[in-house]
């Protein structure tokens, strides 16, 4: 099953999704990036009904960008937020709307500080210190309620997600093989072995 | 058309409404109910007694489907008398949870639909409340309500038997154990605020008092608060008596 | 055939077959000893047959019947609601066996109990906890700690926790499709050292160093997992145990209340104590062995950390 976390630190968030892409009983594609890097300092991990996934994400992305390129400097993360809240909400009142859950990290460049945010396909938004989507969060967040430090270095931060990885892996029946992790920080977004 | 096999639904079950409430005091218990029995909107009678002396140290409340409370109460009191011909004496409360348990657990695959309460006095002369549910788990408690207004009851005895989400007033405790005339008072309440928010409460309200050997608990109650009636059928020293009040009758 | 394979063989063509049969299986095996043990039946022992015999509906299929009028924790509308939701975790370690537990019963969304105890107390050295149908696991758990009993008697010698869990598996495992519902942990000590098997209603049994049953069981798993190695002091096993329900308490809805923690050492289990888990949120589980010295909380815990990273020319 699809499992994403995302977890603040001091002056980070990290957020990993797994890699599988699936379908019915068989793994499409082991490999699969399911994190959007939506700005220099914003990063999005989307997960849900296979097709709208990617479509939401897309079209995410190129109004984000659009707004960058007309203005000349992007979207704060807690307006990216709200946009791509706003957004899924109005889908959701659609004929057609996309069931996608995200996890929203950005970092502040004005404030110095990181945002993380849970957004569900209803629209629910939550700004929180660590999330969880998928089946996972049934392990991680206890775990993280425990472990979790607002002040951890990076390698502290990566330490607590290999945690979550680790006990999802070794409790979850179909527990995903894989996980992409990605980074962002003051100096932008970059992508970080586990 | 061809014709389908008819699959009728057997379904010995109705909810006759009604609440149940037994508190337990350092040296007494009081168990009670409302007399109200009902079916959906109607009311089939204003006076079905909910709450049964079993023994003069054991009270039995039920609660749920009257016909079935009604089968379950007259089976536990053939129980006990056969109890009473073998041993010369009543059996104590803790076997009669036990007794109620196999009971209501022999009725497993097909279940009594009642909710029990079971009040009186234990053998070291303690007040006992022991609820169960439909197919006999059971646990020993100071306080509980059952029934449709249960949800409206509980938190109040949470409130006012447990303390619960109060805070003493500084150099001060909460009592352990609280006086008889206390428990009567939240017993009443208890059952005319269920009568007021819930339309399957009311009538009557019958509230029996077990009293352990020796319990002055009457003392400081006032004579003429409430028309105490002796019921006590044993000259073992615990006594039983039946108070019975009206509840708004709309 | 095979008598052993056809006592407990599940082929039988009805449900009511399939009672019966299982009622006979249990009366063979208490041929032996009095009706009196359930309770006085004051002579009249053959009128109330006080070893398993259950009453059936007479429809063709009594199991739909039940389905139909209890909650099979599905349908909430039904009436007669058995108590489900629950955390219950057993671990061992070189100190012997922790068993921690929750207290809350819930009725849909209703919280029934506060306070129901969900370890059973089989006897001085077996314990069993309580998860699913709270009547099943009473009872049988109950009936259980006869039959240890009675093997005690028989053969001057204590049961083995295999045996006293074989025994309740089979038991079980003979009302198969009946309905019944119970997640079980059977703890002790015996020759073998400290032991835990997981013995549940489907008839599943199994042998293991650590178990969490119940809704709860995965937010217990979490805390429990990362935590755990074989070679914990017994302090800190039963801080494990105690933060691992608190963990479930506060991230499972139908999980609460208070968490009741045993330890099962080699002269019997001990009852460690009951923690109010709004009170472990806040100020932690007070003076005893292995506490943080602070509330489990989140926020309690990360009070006055920041995440904030501002340039230190920014911070002036």
């Amino acid at each position: 099953m699809e499992t994403s976390f995302a977890i603040t630190g001091k002056g980070y968030v990290i957020v990993a999704a797994d890699t599988t892409a699936a379908r019915s009983i068989v793994k499409m594609k082991i490999d699969e990036d399911k994190i959007k890097v939506l700005g220099p300092h914003l990063l999005m991990a989307y997960s849900g009904e296979p097709g709208d996934t990617v479509q939401f994400a897309e079209y995410v992305e190129r109004n984000i960008r659009l707004y960058q390129i007309r203005n000349t400097y992007s979207l704060r993360p807690s307006a990216a937020a709200s946009w791509v809240r706003r957004s899924l909400a109005e889908s959701l009142r659609s004929r057609h709307p996309y069931s996608v859950n995200l996890l929203l990290g950005g970092y502040d460049t004005s404030s110095h500080d990181p945002h993380l945010y849970w957004i569900d396909y209803l629209g629910t938004i939550s700004e929180v210190p660590f999330a969880a989507h998928g089946y996972g969060s049934y392990f991680a967040l206890s775990l993280l309620d425990r472990y979790h430090n607002p002040e951890a270095s990076l390698e502290e931060g990566l330490e607590t997600l290999k945690r979550c990885i680790d006990e999802v892996s070794k409790r979850l029946v179909v527990s995903p093989g894989k996980y992409k992790v990605k980074v962002v920080d003051k100096d932008g977004v970059r992508e970080v072995e586990i | 058309m061809t014709q389908q096999p008819q699959q009728h639904a057997f379904n010995p079950y109705t909810e006759n409404g009604g609440t149940i409430l037994a508190i337990a005091g350092a040296d007494f218990t009081v168990i009670a109910g409302d007399t109200r029995q009902s079916e959906g909107y109607s009311i089939q009678t204003r006076y079905a007694p909910k709450v049964f002396k079993l023994t003069d140290k054991a009270v039995l409340a039920v609660n749920g489907f009257a016909a079935d409370g009604n089968m379950f109460v007259k089976k536990v009191k053939q129980r006990l008398e056969w109890y009473r011909h073998a041993h010369a004496k009543d059996m104590p409360i803790r076997s009669i949870a036990r007794l109620i348990q196999t009971m209501l657990y022999a009725r497993r695959f097909f279940p009594y639909y009642v909710y029990n309460i079971l009040g009186g006095i234990e053998e070291d002369g303690t007040g006992a409340v022991y609820s169960f549910d439909p197919v006999g788990s059971y646990e020993r408690e100071a306080c509980r309500a059952a029934g449709a207004a249960q949800a409206l009851v509980q938190p109040f005895l949470d409130n006012q038997i447990y303390f619960k989400n109060q805070t003493p007033a500084p150099g001060t405790v909460f009592p352990q154990h609280l006086p008889l005339s206390t428990v009567l008072e939240i017993v009443i309440d208890s059952f005319t605020g269920a009568t007021e928010r819930h339309i399957e409460v009311g009538d009557g309200l019958e509230m029996y008092v077990v009293l352990s050997k020796n319990s002055n608990a009457l003392q400081g109650l006032r004579a003429d608060a409430h028309s105490f009636q002796e019921v006590t059928s044993t000259a073992d020293g615990e006594r039983v008596f039946v108070i019975r009040r009206d509840l708004k009758k709309d | 055939m095979n008598s052993l394979v056809q006592r407990f063989s599940t082929s039988s063509s009805t449900p009511l077959a399939a009672l019966h049969k299982a009622a006979k299986v249990v009366t063979e095996e208490d041929d032996d000893f009095s009706d009196a043990a359930w309770g006085s039946e004051a002579g009249f022992g053959n009128i109330a047959k006080g070893v398993p015999s259950f009453a059936v509906p007479a429809v063709a299929d009594p199991t739909a019947f039940l389905r139909l009028h209890t909650d099979d924790h599905a349908d909430p509308s039904c009436r007669i609601k058995i108590q489900h939701g629950t955390t219950t975790l057993a671990f061992r370690f070189k100190g012997g066996v922790i068993v921690a537990v929750d207290s809350r019963a819930t009725a849909g969304s209703y919280i029934a109990s506060g306070t129901v105890k969900k370890v059973i107390e089989i006897n001085p050295y077996l314990l069993g906890t309580m998860a699913g149908g709270a009547a099943d696991c009473q009872y049988w758990e109950t009936y259980l700690g006869m039959h240890c009993r009675l093997h005690e008697l028989r053969n001057k010698e204590r049961i083995s926790v295999s045996a006293a869990s074989k025994f309740l598996s089979n038991l079980v495992y003979s009302y198969k499709g009946m309905g019944l519902s119970m997640g079980t942990m059977i703890c002790g000590w015996d020759k073998t050292g400290p032991s835990i098997f997981y013995v549940d209603s489907d008839g599943t049994r199994l042998k293991g160093d650590l178990f969490s049953v119940g809704s709860g069981s995965t937010f217990a798993y979490g805390v429990l997992d990362q935590g755990y190695h074989w070679d914990l002091t017994d302090e800190e096993a039963q801080e494990l145990g105690r933060r691992s329900i608190y963990a479930a308490g506060h991230r499972d809805a139908f999980s609460g209340n208070t968490v009741n923690l045993y330890h099962v050492k080699e002269h019997g289990w001990e009852f460690i104590g009951n923690y109010d888990v709004n009170k472990l949120h806040y100020d932690g589980p007070g003076n005893v062995a292995g506490s943080p010295g602070h509330g489990y909380g989140y926020d309690i815990r990360v009070e006055g950390l920041s995440s904030a990273n501002p340039p230190v020319a920014a911070a002036a």
